[in-house]
């Protein structure tokens, strides 16, 4: 079993996705932000400038790795390759914080699709995911958190909701939760649910990161979908989501992630200088 | 349906772009959004892989133009999905897609040449790190040991030879490049590409450069790599060319270290392409 890192080690301040356009301002002059999160996939070269400058910011910012590749719902399992990959970036850079998503991204002939695609929350689906969970965190030798999917489908087959699905395979493997709010706020729009009802049921005590970004939205037959493009200013009513978690959870470290139509870092830090606002409130309530 | 069974169907959906009534029927959505909430994830499998080749092949979608770009990428990916999570890594074999794909290489039969230049300069952003040969190192080498001795070329760098001038047509596209009206297609050209101080460069080569180059990357001794680029060109001033690889950190001393990298380790890595350099060569006969 890997026990939770003590929180006391990562700030419950706010971060933002390092994203490349980014990369020279962050060399040149140190920027007012309390940490950074680096997609592990886009830093596993083995050599060249954006290797090079993570590796010197992560002098001097905590820093959490975040996995877009790994594949935790896959049925066939995991790609060894690619959790040796990951192991040695995480061995080099100790990240305080490593993370992937409940979704699939990989066929079982490895083609690797890109997306982060919907699993049923089936018995079936769960073991495969917490089998897969156990051999990641085994061979990473780091507790994941698990980050909840922003959805646009739902399936018929289920045997948990995914609130139900994330309780049962933190309480299995020992893993943490990624909690993010945008994704919450997504997902029930598009199931037509309450956004804030999950808070009630997660387990937050798991909650070591949380994550906001924009959306962006489309009309469809009936009515109206929401798109997890991460290609704007984070909505209003997933700020009052955030509020929300945070007044339940307590302070956590909170990620502002843009990753299309990425804007001028000023406008990132004044989403993360805002997300500092909510974590202040959060803290005082919590005296 | 098995899990299995379910994700290989929706992989084919998302990359072949057609619709699967066994998918359709496992979704719970209302049943006249169930294709629409798909194409979601539809348009965002081609959106990541189509920004991943942008990135990557910037003068060929200039070339081409955006859309033909989009929609040929398209093609690509149905035909060569990435087969592994390291996306630094997918494109590769974009170039010879192009060379075999009509509606493109009749018309511009030099595109598969210009994507094999861009793929060279991908492979240079991201090769291993390696401390370039100094002159103070060179200046140590006894001078008796100099003719049997064996620099090579640094793990970023890239010889492409091509029978088009494809230096010319990269670099009028480039924001302070060349005119394109003054690109004379039946120019041949040899390109070195490499990574310098964390910057990608490339400059075309001269025959006996390119000859010195090519020995230096099979592990020729130096005596036979200067004596094959004075076979190539009669003036081959070998000072010169030294001084300026060394002050370009293209060179880097014998045997560098390994670091078990996954690009860039054999000297093969180094030829970017080998058959049109002999097209060449019988055409200029």
């Amino acid at each position: 079993m890997i026990h939770a890192r003590d929180r006391a080690a990562f700030p419950a301040r706010a971060g933002i996705g390092l994203r490349h356009p980014h990369l020279p301002a962050f060399l040149a002059a140190p920027q007012p932000v309390a940490w950074l999160e680096a997609h592990s996939e886009n830093y596993l070269a083995p050599g060249g400038p954006r290797v090079a400058a993570l590796e010197r910011l992560r002098g001097d910012y905590p820093l959490s790795c975040h996995g877009v590749g790994l594949s935790l719902g896959s049925a066939q399992g995991l790609d060894r390759a690619h959790l040796a990959r990951l192991r040695a970036l995480y061995d080099r850079l100790e990240p305080e914080l490593i993370s992937e998503h409940l979704a699939w991204t990989t066929l079982p002939d490895g083609i690797f699709l890109a997306d982060l695609l919907p699993l049923p929350y089936t018995r079936e689906a769960f073991e495969a995911v917490a089998a897969n969970v156990d051999l990641a965190q085994g061979v990473l030798g780091r507790r994941l958190l698990v980050e909840n999917p922003s959805a646009y489908v739902r399936f018929a087959e289920a045997d948990w909701d995914e609130a139900g699905f994330l309780t049962e395979l933190t309480r299995r493997t020992g893993c943490g939760l990624l909690l993010d709010v945008n994704n919450l706020y997504v997902s029930a729009i598009n199931r037509g649910d309450d956004p804030a009802a999950p808070l009630d049921r997660l387990p937050l005590a798991a909650v070591e990161e949380i994550h906001i970004a924009g959306h962006a939205r489309v009309a469809i037959a009936g009515g109206e979908l929401l798109i997890d493009d991460h290609g704007s200013a984070v909505a209003d009513p997933v700020w009052s989501l955030l509020a929300a978690a945070l007044a339940r959870a307590g302070p956590r470290p909170v990620l502002v992630e843009w990753d299309t139509d990425i804007p001028a870092l000023p406008v990132l830090l004044a989403q993360a200088e805002r997300a500092e606002r909510y974590l202040r409130e959060a803290s005082d309530a919590a005296g | 349906m098995r899990l299995a069974d379910l994700q290989r169907r929706l992989g084919r959906c998302l990359l072949e772009g057609r619709s699967d009534p066994a998918v359709l029927e496992r979704l719970a959505d209302p049943p006249e959004q169930r294709e629409r909430r798909l194409a979601v994830y539809r348009n965002n499998v081609r959106h990541a892989l189509l920004s991943v080749l942008e990135a990557a092949f910037p003068v060929v979608r200039q070339l081409v133009g955006a859309e033909c770009f989009a929609a040929t990428m398209l093609a690509f990916v149905a035909r060569h999905p990435p087969g592994q999570p390291v996306l630094y890594r997918y494109g590769d074999r974009l170039p010879d897609f192009l060379a075999d794909f009509s509606p493109l290489a009749e018309p511009w039969p030099w595109l598969p040449d210009v994507a094999r230049l861009e793929w060279a300069r991908n492979e240079a952003l991201f090769a291993p790190e390696a401390e370039p040969l100094t002159p103070a190192r060179l200046a140590a080498v006894p001078p008796a040991d100099l003719p049997g001795w064996r620099p090579s070329l640094h793990p970023s760098a890239r010889l492409l030879g091509s029978i088009w001038p494809v230096h010319a047509i990269w670099d009028a596209h480039q924001p302070e490049g060349g005119a394109l009206e003054a690109v004379e297609l039946d120019q041949a050209e040899s390109v070195l590409v490499w990574r310098q101080a964390g910057t990608v460069r490339q400059r075309p080569l001269q025959p006996g450069e390119w000859a010195l180059l090519i020995a230096l990357a099979a592990k020729r001794p130096l005596a036979q790599a200067v004596e094959a680029a004075a076979g190539q060109d009669a003036n081959f001033d070998f000072p010169v060319a030294l001084a300026r690889l060394l002050g370009a950190a293209v060179l880097v001393a014998p045997n560098p270290e390994s670091g078990g990298h996954e690009l860039g380790d054999a000297p093969d890595d180094h030829f970017v392409v080998r058959r049109p350099v002999a097209d060449r060569e019988e055409r200029r006969r």
